[in-house]
């Protein structure tokens, strides 16, 4: 489903001045913009739905934005991060880019700067968001499986034949063969090729198993 | 006759009773006086009393008939020779006819006659010592006879005469040591009190008074620099240019006096110094130099205009000056001195700024760049905003104001850095200690954000005013809040909280107090942490805590330190409330 509503941009930054003038830049360059004094008032926002990205100061007092995207990530909460900085320190700058964010930018940053990393980071997100909710529809499709026909998806995933899962189960092989079609059909699944890709995203396993 | 020589015996004895009594100041007066009652009474025309002064120029004091013409000095060789060496031998000379005189006085006889003197007694003045004068009376409308009883009662009026112009002699060349003595020891004064600022006028005051005293025209001091040239010098009526007097400067700062009565008497490597002598009509002079500390540190001169001096007077004068020298020597090596620990102690302060700054400038870096990114957003946002089809000129106004406004908070930074790091000299003003205190914690604002130290302000409203240096004051509070917040750093336990508090101290003082709540200072340290390069921190200078001191020290305010009862510490200064009676 799309939405034809404007990208969303986050704006954590403890200066007024600063805050009010890139919100300002932002909403003229199209995007819907939300603006935070801090990083725990940020925290408190209900995670946004549609695509998304945060312009996060380093610097801040109280909780900073190095500790705010930790958070985030231990958090498990989906978030593109542009980090812009007055001062550049490399173990801040490292920890900063291992935990996923896009952009590190130096104070002051130009418009075309800072609009291309949020492009970046927005991109990002949708492409998450995108990831993320194939996977929750994938996951649906499991839910429909009962109890045997999600063994029999985890051993055709595993490129057995029917017969040998029928030897493993204590089933017959015509059996095995009708769950198989019911896998197939309600995974919508167009081949096996294509079965083996939806097991692998949403990771299914069966307890248990034995692997060859 | 017998009536009359007794109302002379009378008027004598009145005479010489009254002079005992009279103040040296008033003697010249009371001779003179003395002097028309025995002309009037005598009959003659009449009385002259000339004081011999060393150097040979007398002092007459004389009582006339109305209408006489001025008479000249029997003391002088070459109008009365014979006279002359009478007086000289303590004879006295008498005669009622010129005709009386003796062959031998033909020179003297002409030049009485010249003089038309019929009749004359001349007395020597002696007081036991050397002679002080004659005393003189002349008769010139007609001749007049000296009894020897009344030459001799006129001996006894020449003793009385003597011995008061000799009381008057030492008491004046007393009263002139005293007042040399006076101003001797009050130059001292001043000199020892003397702070660097102040030590132009001073000598320039002090100048004049000598000048003064010792009745020259002229009065200079000249510094000498270390290197040997010229660093200064101090004059009345600004003639000293010591780049005109080479050959002097160079004998002054060999150490030599340099003293001369007249510009003939200059050798000839001084011609320079001669010509200019000349332009600047100077005759006698006398330049000692200045001794301190084994090294000539400058030069005193004194010289007189027009006049020519008396050669004799330069033994007393020498000494005075001798006496004079080691005062203004005193000065300029105090002055030197006081001047290197000045200069010292803003290189001290200058140092600790800059070293504070380096700690704060990451800090304030961030403080600059907050406008400057606000700056560009809103510029490219406006150049955004104008190029759209329909113009929003609401919001483009909205944001050219938002630019001004962020424009000013860097200018503002900037001047504060600017204030921070300027290595001047002190400027004593009246000062509001809040506004000081306010102006710090706003400068160390975001370096206390970022340590997450909660710092509050605990002013004391309606604080009377301190004299004081605005920069070195905040230096004060700012190296203390520093130190405040070191002493706050991990691994310290508990909340992170530093107070400033002003409050009155008496009436006379104001304090101010920094408390942390770190981990307090050492027992073992506590006396020495405001000493310079004595530090706890493994990267501190150990400057911080001493540039406090003698900042303080300098305000003439108390410093203290000591551990809060819960924990941390407070250090505390107390600076005086500026005195508005003060001039």
């Amino acid at each position: 489903m799309l939405t034809t509503a404007a990208p969303l941009v986050f704006v954590v930054d403890d200066n007024p001045s600063v805050r009010t003038s890139l919100g300002r830049l932002l909403a003229a360059a199209g995007y819907a913009v939300e603006l935070f004094e801090s990083a725990r008032e940020f925290l408190a926002r209900e995670p946004a739905e549609g695509p998304c990205c945060v312009v996060l100061d380093v610097r801040m007092p109280g909780l900073t934005g190095i500790e705010l995207q930790e958070a985030l990530v231990t958090a498990g909460r989906r978030m593109s991060i542009v980090f812009v900085t007055g001062h550049v320190d490399v173990p801040t700058s490292v920890k900063a880019m291992r935990d996923g964010a896009v952009d590190l930018l130096m104070k002051p940053v130009a418009r075309e700067e800072i609009l291309a990393s949020i492009a970046r980071a927005l991109a990002r997100d949708t492409e998450s968001l995108r990831r993320h909710s194939r996977i929750a529809a994938i996951r649906q499709r499991v839910e429909t499986l009962t109890p045997r026909e999600i063994q029999v998806f985890a051993l055709v995933v595993t490129g057995r034949l029917n017969k040998q899962i029928g030897t493993e189960l204590g089933v017959g092989e015509k059996t095995i063969k009708v769950h198989r079609a019911r896998v197939m059909d309600k995974m919508q699944a167009g081949s096996l090729a294509e079965l083996v890709r939806l097991a692998d995203a949403v990771g299914v396993v069966v307890p248990g198993s034995v692997t060859s | 006759m017998l009536k009359e020589r007794l109302r002379f015996e009378t008027l004598l004895s009145e005479l010489s009773a009254g002079l005992i009594h009279v103040p040296a100041g008033s003697i010249d007066a009371a001779l003179e006086r003395a002097l028309q009652q025995v002309v009037t009474f005598l009959g003659v025309d009449r009385g002259t009393v000339d004081v011999e002064q060393e150097g040979g120029r007398g002092v007459r004091i004389a009582w006339a008939l109305p209408g006489l013409g001025e008479s000249p000095h029997v003391m002088d060789a070459e109008q009365f020779p014979w006279t002359a060496k009478q007086l000289g031998r303590g004879d006295i000379v008498c005669f009622s006819q010129v005709d009386e005189l003796p062959a031998e006085a033909a020179t003297d006889r002409t030049s009485y006659e010249r003089m038309a003197t019929h009749s004359k007694v001349a007395l020597p003045l002696s007081a036991g010592g050397p002679m002080l004068g004659v005393l003189s009376f002349g008769s010139v409308r007609s001749p007049r006879a000296w009894p020897a009883e009344l030459v001799e009662r006129l001996r006894l009026l020449s003793e009385a005469f003597a011995s008061t112009l000799e009381r008057k002699r030492v008491e004046l060349s007393l009263a002139e040591r005293l007042r040399f003595e006076k101003l001797l020891s009050s130059l001292s004064t001043t000199f020892s009190h003397l702070s660097a600022g102040d030590f132009n006028r001073e000598v320039q005051h002090a100048l004049h008074r000598v000048v003064d005293f010792l009745g020259v025209a002229r009065g200079s001091l000249i510094e000498f620099s270390r290197d040997g040239g010229t660093a200064h010098s101090w004059a009345i009526e600004e003639w000293m240019d010591v780049g005109e007097f080479p050959w002097m400067t160079a004998r002054l700062q060999h150490g030599d006096v340099v003293s001369f009565s007249a510009l003939e008497t200059l050798p000839d490597e001084a011609a320079v110094d001669r010509q200019s002598y000349r332009a600047h009509r100077v005759k006698p002079q006398m330049a000692m130099p200045l001794m301190a500390g084994g090294t000539v540190v400058g030069g005193l001169v004194f010289s007189t205009g027009e006049a020519e001096r008396p050669q004799s007077d330069e033994l007393v004068l020498m000494q005075q000056l001798h006496l004079l020298g080691e005062v203004f020597a005193n000065a300029l090596s105090r002055k030197q001195g006081e001047l290197e620990t000045q200069r010292l102690r803003q290189e001290l302060t200058h140092i600790g700024r800059v070293s504070a700054m380096g700690e704060l400038t990451a800090s304030l870096a961030h403080e600059l760049k907050q406008p400057l990114s606000a700056i560009l957003y809103n510029a490219e946002t406006a150049q955004d905003l104008l190029a759209a089809d329909a113009v929003d000129l609401e919001a483009v106004r909205e944001i050219l104001s938002d630019i001004v406004a962020d424009d000013k908070r860097a200018t503002a930074v900037i001047e504060r850095l600017r204030i921070l790091i300027k290595k001047g000299d002190l400027e004593f003003a009246p000062l509001d200690v809040n506004e000081i205190v306010g102006e710090v914690a706003w400068l160390v604002k975001s370096d206390v954000l970022i340590r997450n130290v909660s710092m509050s302000l605990e002013l004391a409203p309606d604080l009377p005013s301190v004299l004081g240096d605005r920069v070195q004051l905040q230096q004060v509070v700012l190296n203390l809040v520093q130190n405040g917040l070191e002493a706050l750093r991990p691994p310290s336990a508990g909340p992170r909280t530093l107070v400033i508090r002003t409050a009155r101290d008496g009436a006379a003082a104001v304090t101010v107090a920094v408390q942390d709540s770190g981990t307090g200072i050492d027992e073992k340290d506590m006396e020495r942490i405001f000493e310079p390069l004595y530090t706890t921190k493994a990267d501190g200078l150990g400057m911080g805590l001493a540039i406090v001191r003698t900042i303080v020290d300098a305000h003439d305010g108390r410093l203290r330190a000591a551990n809060n009862e819960h924990g941390g510490a407070t250090v505390h200064f107390t600076l005086p409330v500026e005195r508005k009676d003060a001039c």
